[in-house]
């Protein structure tokens, strides 16, 4: 799992120092973690300029750690190959980023950064679980009446947070769907107690607590009311229901 | 004369002792010839009879032997033996064996006549394991008539205790099978039904109506388990290939009390090892919210749950109808609660929300009916004080896999009965409007003790209403006569179990083993010679006998039924389901809310976005387990730095 500190550190070791090695290796388990990054994206985690961005991922291609291309609009992207993966440890099988989804994971990827931008993160020393984490619990047994959140946010107890020892569920959401489907959403991510992966019946155990104590919805401007009008259709469960615009950047804009 | 006719009598004796002797001498010397096979014979036989096998059995396992003796020719025939020599192979594979047993190799002699005596010996076993079942039945072997009787009997036994053994076998029977049957245990034994050592009914039975008929103390709550197991095992296999909407199981224990409570609590572990996510509890642990009814459909039930008579009485019926319905129908929208309906029939209110919106009309009903207004309300009063708070919940049918209602039906008939009825309204009006949706769910209505609360909604109108809304209705009761009060209705009930009728051990099983009809056998008559000497002489004739044995059904044991189906029977030794135990809660019993196992899967049934908003609005205080907002620490602060304030609608 990613660390709070993974992220954000990583823009210390980037301004001042020369562990170019440690850059390389929290870059590269951010890349393997989130699908594939695009190159703006990843210089924000590496703390770093586009243009060192440029040289620290020709270093990873030479190496044959990762991939690039311009997949979409934007920015290159890069992705992780399979000796990549397989050198940060990451159990996932090595893909290219499928082009229906890059929108998509450039939004997680934003609010990741953008929480992690964030001091309580490190003080709470949160850890991103992403959905590719998530997914791999599944190995081939992925049911359809499993919906996956685009990651979890881990805070560990122990820490000045008030909301310490809490688990979130995040979800960006780009494009809206249905009322109800986005409400149905909600309250599977809501009901569930167990960790995915598990059998089916213990996704919803009686007399054990939650999994996520809320989610997190970071939405697009065209998403926002249909999510809005979801949550209120929880009645008292709303209360859980956390709702923000997703970051400014998160979604490319041509100039 | 007579010295002749005794010489041609003795000389026919004679002739027939030496004819017969010599046929048994042949007999014999084909058997000591044949040994490898007639060994194999014996066993089969000997086999079949102590575990009560059907010759098929037998004739099966000589044909999975096809693999063995096609390697066996193969193997000769590459090895240099050519066309004509494979074909008297097995001659001189018997030579060779005889051979080497005089040579002193047995075993030997053994694996080299094996591939050609084994399926012959099992095809001799099964062809003379026929020939004695068949004589038998037709009452032409034993030595006495009542030998078919004893022989039946003892293969009652034996074919019990191989069913016993094949279930005792862990992994033998799972819930559902490979192919998605629903396996309830072992079969004892069939009659013009074809099945396997494994008793599996299709799941399409279960989408069918079913009629369960056993006493107490029989087994029945074990055969529910495991049918309503394989029920939801089956459906989220199906739901989870995208075949199917979730299945949802929905049981009305009409009896109540703490055998209920217990069985509720074997039932939510069971159904979970089945898949099921949660099984709702009701009124105990979740409770339903009446109000979300659409509002005619609403007015009618709150309507039926008052009972009311007739005659004159029928006029104060209708007073009260239209009050409801203007109560029910207001300008705003229907009530959110009981108390929100009693609020509606105090004085004044009705006047004031229809002044603006209503029509001429509905004030005139207004100004004439409103004189009644205080025993209406009263009535409901009583009513809603009578049937709790179970129906003023926010969850619905389609927040959970599994309902368990408990009606306390022995205890209080009265409030069982409105209780029934406002839960098959409820369910009708769920399953009418998942029918228009995309995913809709299979439900299953399993009512045990229907008839204990029956009197204001018989079964058969609950059938008729099932089979419009596809639903399927499994109906369970401890007697015939428990399935209904009149021979019509019970007939009507049974003939339409298109799933099939279950039935355990009753004292009175004859009106439903003649549902199965009558199959025809072959009947011998045979002639006394003297006690206790018989004939193997006699007539035979073909007669009409039941397919189901009542007698058999009265002396089933805990555990045994018999599965009727399209006229055929299969006796089946149940396998009794074993749930793991129950998690120990971390919270006391008074933490836990009433709408616990409903909010596992969503609060509410979201009918629309004003119900939902309307439900917001009214929710109660305390929702214990989940963590209500108040409990949550603000994150605001963080959220606001990271992504900025709440967007604003």
């Amino acid at each position: 799992m990613i660390r709070a500190g993974d992220a954000s550190g990583l823009a210390a070791h980037g301004s001042g120092s020369k562990d170019r090695a440690g850059l390389d290796a929290a870059g590269l388990v951010f890349t393997g973690e989130m699908y594939g990054v695009q190159l703006d994206q990843l210089a924000q985690v590496l703390g770093v300029s586009q243009r060192s961005a440029i040289a620290t991922v020709s270093r990873w291609v030479a190496d044959g750690l990762a991939e690039s291309a311009r997949l979409g609009p934007g920015p290159r992207w890069i992705w992780l190959t399979k000796a990549g993966l397989t050198r940060c440890g990451l159990p996932y099988t090595a893909a290219v980023p499928a082009l229906s989804r890059l929108a998509h994971l450039r939004a997680v990827t934003a609010t990741r950064i953008a929480l992690a931008a964030t001091p309580h993160f490190t003080d709470g020393q949160a850890y991103w679980r992403s959905e590719r984490r998530l997914r791999s619990k599944f190995g081939r047994r992925m049911g359809l009446r499993e919906h996956l959140p685009d990651a979890e946010v881990h805070w560990p107890d122990g820490t000045p947070l008030a909301w310490a020892g809490e688990c979130w569920a995040i979800e960006a959401e780009l494009t809206p769907k249905t009322i109800s489907r986005t409400a149905e959403i909600m309250r599977e991510a809501l009901a569930r107690t167990g960790d995915y992966g598990c059998s089916p019946a213990d996704v919803i155990q009686p007399g054990q607590p939650a999994r996520h104590a809320r989610v997190i919805y970071l939405c697009s401007p065209a998403a926002r009311l249909v999510v809005g009008r979801s949550r209120d259709t929880l009645g008292a469960l709303a209360g859980r229901v956390e709702l923000r615009l997703l970051p400014a950047d998160a979604q490319w804009q041509q100039e | 004369m007579i010295r002749r006719w005794l010489g041609l009598l003795i000389a026919q004796v004679v002739f027939r002792v030496i004819v017969g002797a010599i046929a048994a001498l042949i007999a014999t010397a084909v058997a000591i010839a044949a040994a490898p096979v007639t060994l194999v014979a014996i066993g089969a036989f000997t086999v079949a009879w102590s575990r009560g096998w059907p010759p098929r059995r037998l004739l099966l396992a000589a044909a999975w032997c096809a693999p063995m003796v096609i390697a066996w020719l193969a193997s000769r025939a590459a090895g240099g033996t050519g066309p004509s020599g494979v074909a008297t192979l097995p001659y001189h594979a018997w030579i060779t064996s005889w051979q080497l047993v005089r040579a002193g190799s047995v075993l030997h002699a053994a694996a080299v006549i094996a591939p050609a005596a084994i399926p012959l010996g099992l095809l001799a076993g099964a062809l003379a394991w026929t020939y004695r079942i068949r004589s038998l039945r037709a009452g032409a072997g034993g030595l006495s008539p009542g030998s078919a009787v004893a022989f039946d009997q003892r293969q009652w036994r034996h074919q019990v205790r191989s069913a016993r053994a094949r279930i005792a076998v862990p992994g033998s029977v799972p819930i559902i099978t490979p192919k998605g049957a629903v396996a309830v245990g072992a079969v004892i034994r069939s009659v013009s039904h074809r099945t396997g050592p494994v008793a599996a009914i299709g799941y399409d039975r279960m989408r069918s109506h079913q009629v369960i008929v056993g006493t107490t103390g029989t087994g029945k709550t074990t055969l529910l388990l495991r049918l309503w197991a394989g029920f939801m095992a089956g459906g989220l296999q199906r739901h989870a290939a995208g075949r199917s909407g979730p299945p949802l199981l929905v049981v009305l224990d009409c009896k109540g009390g703490s055998d209920a409570r217990r069985i509720a609590d074997r039932v939510r572990r069971v159904l979970r090892d089945a898949g099921a996510r949660s099984t709702a509890i009701w009124p105990d642990e979740a409770s339903l919210s009446l109000w979300t009814l659409p509002p005619r459909q609403l007015t009618t039930t709150l309507v039926d749950l008052v009972e009311h008579g007739t005659g004159a009485a029928a006029y104060y019926t209708d007073v009260m109808e239209a009050l409801i319905g203007l109560a029910v129908e207001a300008p705003g929208g229907p009530p959110l609660s009981s108390q929100d309906l009693l609020s509606r029939l105090e004085p004044g209110w009705l006047g004031a929300a229809y002044a603006s919106t209503g029509t001429p009309a509905d004030h005139q009903l207004i100004r004439s009916a409103g004189k009644h207004l205080a025993d209406v309300a009263l009535r409901f009063r009583t009513l809603f004080r009578r049937l709790g708070s179970g129906f003023d919940g926010q969850a619905g049918f389609g927040d959970a896999d599994a309902w368990y209602c408990i009606l306390e039906g022995t205890d209080q008939i009265s409030v069982a009965e409105g209780q029934a009825r406002a839960l098959v309204d409820l369910l009708a009006s769920f399953a009418a409007r998942s029918e228009a949706g995309a995913a809709r769910r299979e439900i299953l209505l399993a009512v045990d003790e229907f008839s204990a609360v029956s009197r204001r909604l018989p079964i058969w109108q609950l059938y008729e209403r099932a089979r419009s809304l596809g639903l399927a209705v499994q109906v369970s009761a401890q007697s015939w006569q428990g399935l209904g009060t009149e021979p019509d209705e019970r007939n009507r009930i049974a003939s339409t179990a298109e799933g099939g009728v279950w039935l355990l051990r009753t004292p009175q099983p004859e009106p439903v083993t003649a549902l199965a009809g009558n199959r025809t056998e072959v009947s011998t008559t045979r002639r006394l010679r003297r006690f206790p000497f018989w004939a193997h002489q006699g007539s035979s004739g073909l007669r009409e006998v039941p397919v189901v044995d009542p007698s058999l059904i009265r002396s089933l044991d805990v555990g045994q039924v018999a599965y009727l189906y399209r006229g055929g029977v299969s006796y089946i030794q149940v396998k009794r389901l074993v749930a793991t135990p129950a998690p120990l809660s971390k919270h006391s019993v008074a933490e836990h809310p009433a709408t616990e196992h409903a909010q596992h899967s969503g609060a509410q049934n979201p009918a629309s976005d004003r119900q939902g908003a309307r439900a917001k609005a009214s929710q109660p205080a305390s929702d214990g387990r989940r963590l209500a907002p108040t409990d949550l620490p603000d994150v605001s602060e963080l959220l606001d730095a990271a992504f900025g304030p709440e967007p604003s609608r």
